[in-house]
């Protein structure tokens, strides 16, 4: 029955009743009242907390005469704040006890705990004003997220010695009587003095720094221009310099000064890794040395030429004298300081150019002179009604295997060659990682390369042999020969004249000026890339009897040369094999061995006469591919033709992105 | 019938009983929430004057005192850790809610002070010493403040005071310790003197 007693209206009358004699209260205008008394003067009306004016203080800690004070057990304790910087600083409208939260009487009663808790502060207020338009408020998002910094940082985790608290926490390295907003005199003063102020924990690291021309220019000469800790180890984001994302940021902090020499590291081998995010490539700091870092005249200076081989060999293990004359900063845009360079890059650029825009303009006339044709009902139509059913055998199996891997390793070269040219993009950063990393891509790349040569050199010796074999009746510049004769020339001379519409098409032998353009390209590009790649593959062989700056040359031309390739054979060759409308969407003859007879007629039309009239034509003649054969080359050459558009596309992104 | 009587009957005794449980619970309330804060200061007067401005000698006054200096007193007396005629056993009487509220009454009340027979030469002396030792903590010349009230206070109270720090009566402060010897080292036996002349001309 007691329940009932808690139901009853008296019940809820007396309850009533009781909250009004209970105490402390606080009155209807929030004020607290103890025992009918509300706090005096002095004391804040709501909380009853004593309020400390900022001149209470001062009136120690703003004394310029007494500067230090003596703890309980006799230490000395530096208690002096400039009250003109406090005033001066973004801090300067705070009441001292709104970050001094601890302090609650004045004189102190004890040692005072100074607990300061910025972060909780900086958070509500940002809250407070996220969305508040007024600009002083704008820097707080800023300090928000380099609070949020600090927390991941190396900073913000317990200390070794004593857990309870962490490595740094903001009041050691910010002066907050002292913060000054952007652009401030307090921040050039906060600059000069990070050195010391990190070395008040890392004193080996400022110790060496003092001595490095960096801590020479800010410290002896007061130069808040040159760098300070933070520039290079950031400032909040701070991780053990043995982390990549040390490694990362303190180089790409390198270049926030020195920008012409990370322009130049990043076109190197070295940088180019480096770019993609890995750091198993020398790096600013390990040749320049970190903290003692001076110019290259100086003889304790890691680059000065006594010492640098050494900083070589840390990765070169067998580097020789010869390294020493590798430029790390090589510039092709500087003629002056790198003439041999500079020339290599003006003679591959326009050897690229003239290529490029040579068969540019020779694929758009083309399209131009078929798509022209096909709207007047010229050319050559696949009639319908009577497809072909006899094949004419354009390429053996050798041949056929041969430009099916020789595809497969160009367009591997390709791929893992160009993430590191191209290191700057987000698809190469992609594509390393989808690879597994820089060493693994490395292995790809020298794999692909191995195999591309092997079939190089295959198909040398296959083709040596065979005219070796045939020695006696060989005719150099056969029907059937690839090498270049004056045909070519005026056949060259005559598809110009069809495309502009002032002449025929010029009937061709069995092979086109083109096809033997595509078949000798691979010759030149061998003996470039191929003798690059292999300087680039050995450097510590290669440095055995080539100066440095080879490997300079070399990492150029490599590039430059597998540029062209990359470019001509997934558009032009792609063209001119696959995408004229005549044979659009592809031709498959690559795969099956087989193309069609009145396809080969249109094409070679000199060669099937020839081979008409000596009765040579049956030999040649084959049976249409099975469908399944058929379909099979169709598929193969579409995974190679989307591949090549794909790369085609992954490469021009590149160029046209380039810093450089 | 008899079971409506009944009835009635239960629900008079339901009402009785629910009076009962209210004054139950009214009069501890109202026996805990006792005198206000002002009647209990009154009860001061005796010793300490009107609303605490004392008219002397050996009894402070206590208008206007910072009221931290006020609880810390009554706790110390309550303690007995402070050396007390009579104040040891008035404050072993009060809460500490009743102490806070008659803290926050005295720091509210005007100070009215009496002139005090002072040696002008020594309080001039006493005057150089308070701005060169005292000056931080007792500021504007030992006014009232969260270090307590020096100036115009009754001058035997503060040569009692003083003798209780230097006897080691009362906790001496280390800082105050520190300011008070080379207040002495300064200018020997006068020191004292001269500050409770300095404090004890201020009117």
């Amino acid at each position: 029955m007691w329940y009932m007693a808690f139901r009853s209206p008296v019940w809820i009358f007396v309850f009533i009743l009781s909250l009004c004699f209970l105490t402390p209260v606080k009155s209807a205008e929030g004020e607290l009242t103890i025992l009918g008394e509300t706090p005096p003067p002095g004391f804040d009306p709501v909380t009853g907390e004593r309020i400390i004016p900022n001149k209470r203080c001062l009136k120690c800690h703003g004394d310029a005469h007494e500067k230090t004070d003596f703890r309980d057990d006799g230490s000395v304790v530096h208690i002096y704040a400039d009250p003109d910087k406090i005033k001066d600083s973004v801090h300067g409208e705070q009441a001292c006890t709104n970050c001094h939260a601890t302090i609650d009487r004045v004189p102190h009663r004890q040692s005072p705990e100074v607990v300061v808790g910025c972060v909780e502060c900086h958070r509500e207020t940002w809250d407070k004003h996220r969305n508040d338009p007024e600009e002083k408020y704008e820097r707080l998002g800023v300090v928000m997220e380099t609070i949020d910094a600090y927390y991941d940082s190396v900073h913000a985790l317990p200390n070794k010695h004593d857990q309870s608290e962490t490595n740094a926490t903001c009041y050691d390295c910010h002066d907050a009587h002292n913060i000054g907003s952007l652009g401030s005199h307090q921040r050039d003063e906060h600059r000069l003095k990070n050195p010391e102020v990190c070395g008040e924990c890392h004193k080996k690291q400022l110790n060496e720094y003092r001595e490095s021309d960096h801590g020479k220019a800010v410290l002896e000469e007061g130069d808040s221009e040159s760098a300070v800790c933070s520039d290079c180890h950031t400032t909040h984001d701070i991780t053990s310099p043995e982390t990549d994302q040390a490694k990362l940021a303190i180089t790409k902090n390198c270049g926030g000064c020195h920008e012409e020499a990370q322009r130049t590291y990043f076109d190197s081998y070295h940088g180019q890794v480096h770019r993609l995010g890995y750091t198993n490539t020398a790096k600013c700091h390990d040749c320049h040395g970190s903290h003692k870092i001076k110019g290259e005249d100086d003889p304790t200076s890691e680059i000065h030429a006594n010492n640098r081989l050494e900083n070589c060999r840390v990765c070169h293990e067998d580097a020789n004298d010869n390294f020493l004359t590798f430029w790390p900063h090589g510039d092709a845009d500087d003629r002056e300081k790198y003439p041999g360079l500079w020339f290599f890059k003006i003679f591959m650029q326009t050897l690229i150019f003239a290529v490029m825009a040579f068969f540019w303009v020779h694929v758009v006339l083309w399209l131009y002179r078929e798509v022209m044709d096909r709207i007047q009902d010229k050319g050559f139509i696949e009639d319908l009604d009577h497809p072909d059913v006899v094949y004419f055998r354009r390429f053996p199996v050798v041949w056929r295997w041969i430009h099916a891997l020789f595809a497969i390793a160009t367009m591997t070269l390709i791929l893992t060659g160009t993430t590191l040219l191209f290191a700057h993009t987000g698809w190469a950063k992609a594509v390393v990682v989808f690879l597994g990393g820089t060493e693994i891509e490395g292995i790809i790349h020298r794999t692909a390369a191995v195999i591309w040569l092997s079939i190089f050199l295959a198909h040398l010796t296959i083709a040596i042999s065979n005219i070796w074999s045939k020695r006696d009746s060989f005719k150099w510049f056969g029907s059937t020969s690839m090498l270049p004769n004056w045909k070519d020339w005026d056949d060259l001379k005559g598809m110009f004249k069809w495309f502009l519409g002032r002449g025929p098409r010029p009937e061709f032998t069995h092979w086109t000026y083109w096809q033997k353009f595509d078949y000798w390209a691979p010759f030149w590009g061998a003996a470039i890339i191929g003798s690059s790649g292999i300087m680039l593959f050995a450097p510590e062989t290669t440095a055995i009897i080539l100066p440095g700056w080879m490997f300079n040359i070399a990492t150029l031309v490599h590039a430059e040369e597998a540029l062209l390739a990359a470019i001509f054979l997934n558009s032009v060759h792609f063209f001119n094999v696959h995408f004229r409308p005549e044979r659009f969407p592809m031709s498959t003859t690559i795969f099956t061995g087989k193309i069609p007879i009145e396809e080969f007629k249109h094409d070679h039309r000199l060669e099937y006469e020839r081979l008409l009239e000596s009765g040579e034509l049956d030999r040649h003649l084959v049976r249409r591919p099975s469908r399944r054969a058929d379909l099979a080359a169709s598929f193969i050459t579409t995974v190679l033709i989307m591949t090549g558009l794909a790369l085609l596309t992954l490469v021009l992104i590149g160029v046209m992105t380039s810093p450089s | 019938m008899g079971a409506e009587k009944m009835m009635r009957n239960d629900k008079m005794s339901n009402k009785v009983r629910n009076l009962l449980l209210a004054l139950l619970v009214l009069l501890p309330s109202a026996a805990l929430s006792g005198p206000s804060g002002q009647a209990l200061a009154f009860t001061c007067a005796g010793c300490h004057g009107t609303d605490g401005s004392s008219v002397g000698p050996s009894s402070p006054s206590i208008a206007a005192m910072d009221p931290d200096v006020f609880i810390d007193a009554m706790e110390a007396y309550k303690r007995d850790q402070r050396n007390a005629t009579i104040m040891n056993r008035i404050a072993k009487g009060y809460s500490d809610e009743q102490i806070k509220a008659m803290a926050w009454f005295f720091a509210k009340q005007e100070l009215r002070l009496h002139a005090q027979k002072t040696d002008q030469q020594l309080a001039e002396l006493g005057e150089k010493l308070h701005h060169s030792h005292c000056e931080k903590c007792h500021e504007e010349g030992g006014r009232p403040s969260d270090s307590g009230t020096l100036a115009g206070q009754w001058m035997p109270y503060l040569d009692y005071s003083m003798q209780d720090f230097i006897d080691g009566r009362r906790p001496y402060p280390r800082k105050m310790k520190r300011k008070v010897d080379a207040a002495i080292k300064e200018l020997g036996e006068q020191a004292v003197p001269a500050l409770i002349h300095y404090y004890g001309s201020q009117h």
